[in-house]
């Protein structure tokens, strides 16, 4: 047995001659698009009394190199949304490209009628639908943030697959499993949304980046936060995760050369 | 004989910078029935003088809903009508399906607006022999949009277009005021009036040659989705003209007009 | 089928007629992308024609921005006031207004439009004015060659701001490097104000202060005296010449009343951020208010006004 799937589950090679490879395709349309190259992590957010609060570390890696690391993940949409891509960042640069396009189409007349955040939403998970069903997606796992049309806190989530769900805090990538449960702990099912205050929302999401970032190899501890409110969008984008401690490191065991 | 030799086609500009043909295609709309558009604060009101082409046949339809929040009344070719409405459709499903929110009623307008404006520069094509009243509510309010076959779109608090729209014109031009603070009823009440004034006199509104299309924004800010009155849902619309009419005699004699 | 044959069955004593000024019954004016014998293509200066009718617009290009005005006859009193925008928006950082036909200013700016967005797909960056106002100006020149469209109705003013400062790239997501191979060049000036004008020729220029429309001669009457070139007017006091410049301008159509609209784009320091805007109304009606108390001044001590003497030129 190897790790080419090809030869899993084959009959013996030595026994039953080996396999006609012709079976096997071997040539076709090149696929450079088809897998993600330089790629963002987790976004997080949140949901609290009067707004939505969001997350994401500014690395964009190759593989495991660290490659990119100004890399601002949390795009603005005008002053009503801010959409936070993990995956491809070049993909992610060519939604953003849609969305400045649209962002332009939007205000060429001045009265009312913006676009909300529930709608872009809606938007790039059609794109993102589409992209699936011509076997070209877009490699993103996006979170759009903001405001719905009644004028209540929105967060919710899209895949690359057009996949579409929405909870009162949401992450993407190694976040969902390392940041959820935190995120749970913290804000549990029966405590209201608008019993959560700002401060509390974005100290949760700092907790959270900073356990990512000790347990997501393909992390950084700078990040950029944004804070959507009735007011509008604040972006920080230099951040920085304070108070690390590493001690932990020193308990856990059974990794490389490590004896016991 | 003297000739016109600039009407012959769209693309030709006669030596004062008119068009003949787009000219002629306004005449068009002056040949269809009445419709009248109004709105005030929270609401649109379309209303139209329906016709018959004989004594057995149905009555030609003046007012089409072409989304929970929007509809049009209309004047002059039925069939251009169904054209554009048909595009306006299409249009409106299109931004519920991609963005889920209704599309803003002057985006429409100005789309359609803009393909009877290439109807005017291209040689093989006609202008639309036909003029829109659009009625609509977004987010910044309800909406009366004049669509003409020019491509000329003007954004009005009331008008009317058709046969002897004059009449309803003058109507709406004396009850401005009025009309802007209404409530959605006395709004519906002042475009049936205006509409009536229309009439000749052996005429009169009755529930089959009457059409009334609402549309605006509810007490609590939601959209009161487009509402067609026909047939005997008009009774109580045109019983309420009726009163009003006979105050209005009864206010008229006391206080004398100048006109 | 157009006349294409018509211009066959001229008499040679009919040329007289021709180069005696007259178009009409030669059968050259019947058909677009037609030369008559004296070289002049008569739909297009028919098309002009369409343009002397419109509402006045002017655009003056000052240091630090630029203001469109234009004026809007109120032909019904059933018009919703404040509604009906003439002047359109292109990117973000162009406006443009058009006098003529309306519904081909429309056509002309959703070209505009298109080309400011191909644009972008291809640069991943704004249009410059100058580069727009060049595509347009072979968009408009177009629709003078074939005898299967008539020329645009409009003479369109193009207005906007070429960012001075440096502007990211769409899609951007880093900074870049600071220095060495595609660092920045320190110091490096670009951008500043832009003022076009485009007829139905598809003739076009750069400006100071433009003007097209009905009002036109007095309005430029008055652009001339502001000694744009010297580039001293500053913004604001731009915003409220243009305001008196179309109050001055619809003196003529005095009867008929009309509705100001002004727009303006500034610096990327100055009061618009580059973004081509509405001009905020407590401004407008400033210069509104200052407009209509110049013009009484001016009708206690003024004498006849400048002659309006058409002079349009369609060679060059």
């Amino acid at each position: 047995m190897n790790h080419f799937p090809e030869s899993w589950g084959r009959p013996r090679d030595d026994i039953y001659g080996t396999y006609n490879p012709a079976y096997l395709q071997s040539t076709g349309p090149k696929a450079h698009t088809q897998s993600p190259a330089v790629t963002g992590t987790s976004v997080i957010a949140v949901k609290f009394n009067g707004g939505v609060a969001i997350a994401a570390d500014n690395l964009a890696s190759y593989g495991s190199l660290a490659r990119f690391t100004d890399v601002k993940r949390l795009r603005k949409f005008s002053d009503t949304a801010v959409v936070g891509f993990s995956g491809d960042v070049s993909d992610m640069q060519y939604m953003d490209r849609l969305l400045e396009s649209i962002d332009i189409r939007e205000n060429y007349s001045t009265h009312g009628n913006m676009l909300n955040a529930k709608n872009l939403h809606t938007y790039l998970s059609k794109v993102l639908y589409k992209r699936r069903s011509e076997f070209n997606p877009l490699w993103n796992h996006i979170l759009v943030v903001g405001f719905d049309g009644d004028k209540k806190p929105f967060l919710s989530s899209a895949d690359l697959l057009g996949t579409t769900y929405s909870a009162p805090h949401l992450a993407t990538g190694f976040g969902a499993h390392l940041a959820v449960p935190i995120l749970r702990r913290l804000f549990p099912e029966d405590r209201p949304t608008e019993d959560i205050t700002k401060e509390d929302a974005v100290k949760a999401l700092r907790e959270c980046l900073k356990v990512l970032w000790y347990r997501d190899a393909r992390s950084l501890d700078k990040y950029s936060l944004a804070i959507i409110t009735e007011e509008g969008v604040e972006i920080k984008e230099d951040q920085r995760l304070e108070n690390q401690s590493w001690a932990f490191a020193e308990t856990i065991r059974g990794y490389g050369a490590q004896v016991v | 004989m003297f000739r016109n030799n600039y009407d012959n086609d769209a693309v030709t500009f006669s030596p004062q910078g008119r068009i003949f043909q787009v000219e002629y295609a306004q005449e068009a709309v002056k040949q269809g029935s009445v419709v009248v558009g109004l709105v005030n604060k929270t609401h649109a009101v379309l209303v139209g003088l329906k016709r018959n082409a004989e004594e057995l046949s149905s009555y030609q339809k003046k007012i089409i809903e072409i989304d929970s929040h929007m509809g049009v009344a209309i004047a002059g070719l039925a069939s251009d009508a169904r054209v554009l409405s048909n595009y306006m459709k299409q249009q409106s499903l299109g931004s519920r399906m991609t963005y889920g929110r209704p599309i803003p009623v002057d985006r429409i307008v100005t789309q359609i607006a803009d393909r009877a404006q290439l109807n005017t520069q291209q040689y093989g094509k006609r202008p639309y022999g036909v003029g829109l009243l659009v009625a609509g509510v977004d987010e910044a309010g309800p909406h009366l949009f004049e669509f003409q076959p020019s491509g000329m779109i003007h954004e009005m608090v009331a008008c009317a277009i058709g046969a002897r729209s004059q009449m309803a014109r003058t109507y709406l031009e004396r009850n401005l005021e009025q009309i802007s603070t209404s409530s959605r009823d006395e709004l519906i009440t002042h475009g049936l009036r205006a509409l009536k004034e229309t009439l000749s006199q052996d005429k009169e509104l009755t529930v089959d040659n009457t059409s009334v299309g609402v549309v605006g924004q509810g007490a609590t800010g939601k959209t009161e989705s487009f509402k067609l009155y026909e047939g005997q849902q008009l009774v109580p619309l045109l019983e309420v003209l009726e009163q009003s009419d006979s105050a209005e005699t009864r206010e008229e004699e006391t206080m004398e007009v100048d006109s | 089928m157009v006349c294409l044959s018509r211009p066959r069955k001229l008499g040679i004593h009919r040329r007289k007629l021709i180069s005696g000024q007259t178009s009409i019954g030669t059968g050259y004016d019947l058909s677009n992308s037609v030369f008559s014998p004296d070289g002049r293509n008569f739909q297009v200066e028919y098309a002009v024609k369409a343009v002397e009718n419109g509402g006045t617009a002017i655009g003056i290009r000052c240091k630090d921005g630029v203001v469109l005005a234009v004026e809007k006859i109120i032909s019904s009193k059933l018009l919703k006031p404040g509604a009906n925008k003439r002047i359109a928006t292109v990117d973000r950082h162009v406006g443009i207004v058009s006098s003529g036909l309306v519904p081909d200013g429309r056509h002309f700016v959703s070209r505009a439009r298109d080309e400011a967005s191909s644009w972008r797909n291809i640069y991943k960056s704004p249009i410059t004015v100058p580069a727009l106002s060049n595509r347009l100006g072979s968009y408009v020149q177009a629709f003078t060659l074939y005898s299967s469209v008539r020329p645009f109705g409009v003479t369109s003013i193009i207005g906007g701001w070429d960012s001075e400062g440096e502007l990211a790239v769409d899609g951007q997501v880093g900074t870049g490097p600071q220095s060495g191979a595609g660092g920045k060049v320190k110091g490096a000036k670009a951008g500043g104000p832009g003022l076009y004008m485009i007829e139905p020729s598809g003739l076009y220029w750069g400006y100071y202060g433009a003007a097209t429309g009905k009002g036109r001669q007095a309005a430029k009457a008055e652009l001339e005296k502001l000694d744009l070139g010297s580039e001293t007017l500053t913004l604001v006091d731009a915003v409220k010449e243009a305001a008196r410049i179309i109050y001055v301008a619809h003196e003529d159509s005095k009867d008929k009343d009309f509705e100001l609209e002004m727009s303006w784009i500034s610096s990327l320091d100055g009061p618009t951020k580059g973004k081509h805007e509405e001009v905020p109304k407590e401004l407008l009606e400033e210069a509104e208010k200052a407009a209509k108390r110049s013009l009484e001044d001016e009708d206690e001590d003024e004498g006849p006004k400048g002659n309006a003497n058409g002079d349009e030129r369609m060679e060059e």
